[in-house]
């Protein structure tokens, strides 16, 4: 018998019924507070950096198949590369020209309006390391993180649009939920109506949900939802989605609307983070509020403290 | 008498984990098997002595850093599992080949599922059917590679 090496008689410790309560117990109360509040997230960090040399192990592979591949492509893939870039690098090229005067009449006009300036932001560059190793979310890690200041929140874009938002930062990685996770929803505008709606991640089959419009919306199958700008996350006007049905059934108000985001974690290998921008409108709102409530706070701590030293005189 | 190693258990957690890293995605997601589950029972059942509902629980929150899920999720689902392997060890060794890996099965069904209903109660969309095909992967791979490579002993 392999099974049994040692001579005890009683070598188990606890009975496993007593293990498992125990251990039960314990990850129900590291869930609820997980869930509920973010004690764990220093926990969290300085555990992922030492899995860290595991998931570069675990990465090893699919990085050197990439560096191969790059290595030993052919000269002809290279030549139609660079003729495809140079004629979209002329074609972006006249469109810039346009866009800098533009640019001018537009700030020119706002500041007659007095509207608030629109500030250029500034991006990070990130490669995506590997998508999420979770079927129940849509996330990707990329490769930079609190090392090059990324912040909780910063919305992450791609060549073609909108890829997600950064949820969680580790040291040298972070986390991005992509738009089609279940808990991510995004402010849009429909191009063609400028009508505003949040699309939701549908969180199953890689598509975004537009509820809560009524069954006469003025959507199409076809139209292209852009970030609206009003949550001060999203830049305006960055491509979102593009609507693939509209149902309206007789037995519900509402709309039945799915679309499917125009950027892709599978198309693209590079990122940008934005900056997150903090002179927005709702963010000074934000502040304003907090800091009252801190004056207020403070002002009710002293009053407290006053009102115990006079009942101490007393 | 062949003297199992605790730096063996480790070290064979330790590969299933990297494996378990490995970048997959899209249908390899669904299709991928759970290497740390497997190598876990399979000590389970072998040396009850060194790997236990304790060790599950640890690998357990290992996977819920590595994939970012809430803190305790996979830890409650391997503990719960472990529980149910360590419970009919004793039973569990005495069986025909066949008939291990048809409770395995089970256990791997446990697991699954468990964490099916925690994922749900925090919250997430239901990934759909698809998510149960790991199981059979995982079997499969219990069944034709682990039992035959790795289990070199003779029967009672």
């Amino acid at each position: 018998m392999e099974y049994q090496q040692s001579p005890k008689f009683f070598v188990r410790g606890p009975s496993a019924f007593a293990r498992l309560i125990m251990f039960a117990t314990l990850s129900l109360l590291l869930i609820a507070s997980d869930a509920r509040f973010s004690y764990l997230s220093e926990v969290r960090q300085s555990a992922v950096s030492l899995l860290s040399p595991f998931q570069w192990l675990a990465n090893y592979p699919v990085v050197l198949y990439n560096d191969l591949s790059d290595f030993f492509t052919s000269q002809a893939n290279l030549r139609a590369e660079v003729k495809r870039l140079s004629s979209q690098a002329l074609v972006h090229g006249a469109a810039l020209q346009q866009l800098k005067t533009l640019q001018a009449e537009n700030e020119h006009l706002r500041s007659l309006f007095d509207a608030s300036k629109t500030t250029i932001r500034p991006t990070k560059m990130a490669e995506i390391m590997h998508l999420g190793s979770d079927p129940f979310t849509h996330k990707v890690i990329v490769n930079i993180g609190a090392d090059k200041d990324v912040q909780a929140g910063q919305a992450v874009v791609d060549a073609a649009g909108v890829l997600g938002q950064v949820t969680r930062v580790y040291p040298h990685t972070s986390e991005v939920t992509l738009l089609t996770d279940h808990d991510l929803s995004i402010p849009v505008q429909v191009e063609r109506s400028g009508l505003r709606a949040i699309a939701f991640g549908s969180g199953r089959d890689y598509g975004v949900n537009l509820p809560y419009l009524p069954a006469n919306v003025d959507i199409k199958v076809g139209d292209r939802l852009v970030t609206s700008g009003i949550d001060g996350v999203y830049p305006k006007g960055l491509g979102v989605a593009k609507v693939t049905s509209v149902k309206v059934s007789a037995g519900s108000p509402f709309a039945t609307i799915v679309a499917l985001p125009i950027a892709g974690a599978q198309n693209f290998r590079q990122v940008l983070l934005l900056d997150l921008d903090h002179k927005t409108a709702v963010n000074e709102e934000v502040s304003k509020v907090r800091e009252e409530e801190q004056l207020s706070k403070i002002s009710k701590g002293n009053n407290n403290n006053k009102s115990v030293k006079k009942n101490a005189g007393h | 008498m062949q003297v199992i190693k605790r730096r063996m258990i480790y070290a064979s957690l330790l590969m299933a984990l990297v494996l378990q890293l490995f970048p997959w995605s899209g249908w390899g997601l669904y299709l991928r098997p759970d290497f740390v589950l497997l190598a876990l029972l399979f000590w389970m059942l072998r040396a009850p002595q060194h790997c236990n509902i304790g060790l599950a629980w640890f690998a357990g929150l290992a996977i819920d850093l590595a994939s970012g899920s809430l803190f305790g999720q996979n830890a409650l689902a391997y503990a719960i599992t472990a529980f149910f392997a360590v419970v009919y060890q004793r039973r569990l060794i005495l069986f025909t080949d066949l008939q291990q890996t048809s409770y395995v099965f089970l256990l791997l069904l446990i697991n699954q599922f468990t964490l099916f209903l925690l994922k749900l109660f925090a919250g997430a969309e239901s990934p759909g059917y698809y998510y149960f095909l790991s199981c059979i992967i995982s079997i499969l791979l219990w069944h034709f590679v682990i039992v035959k490579l790795f289990s070199p002993r003779g029967r009672h």
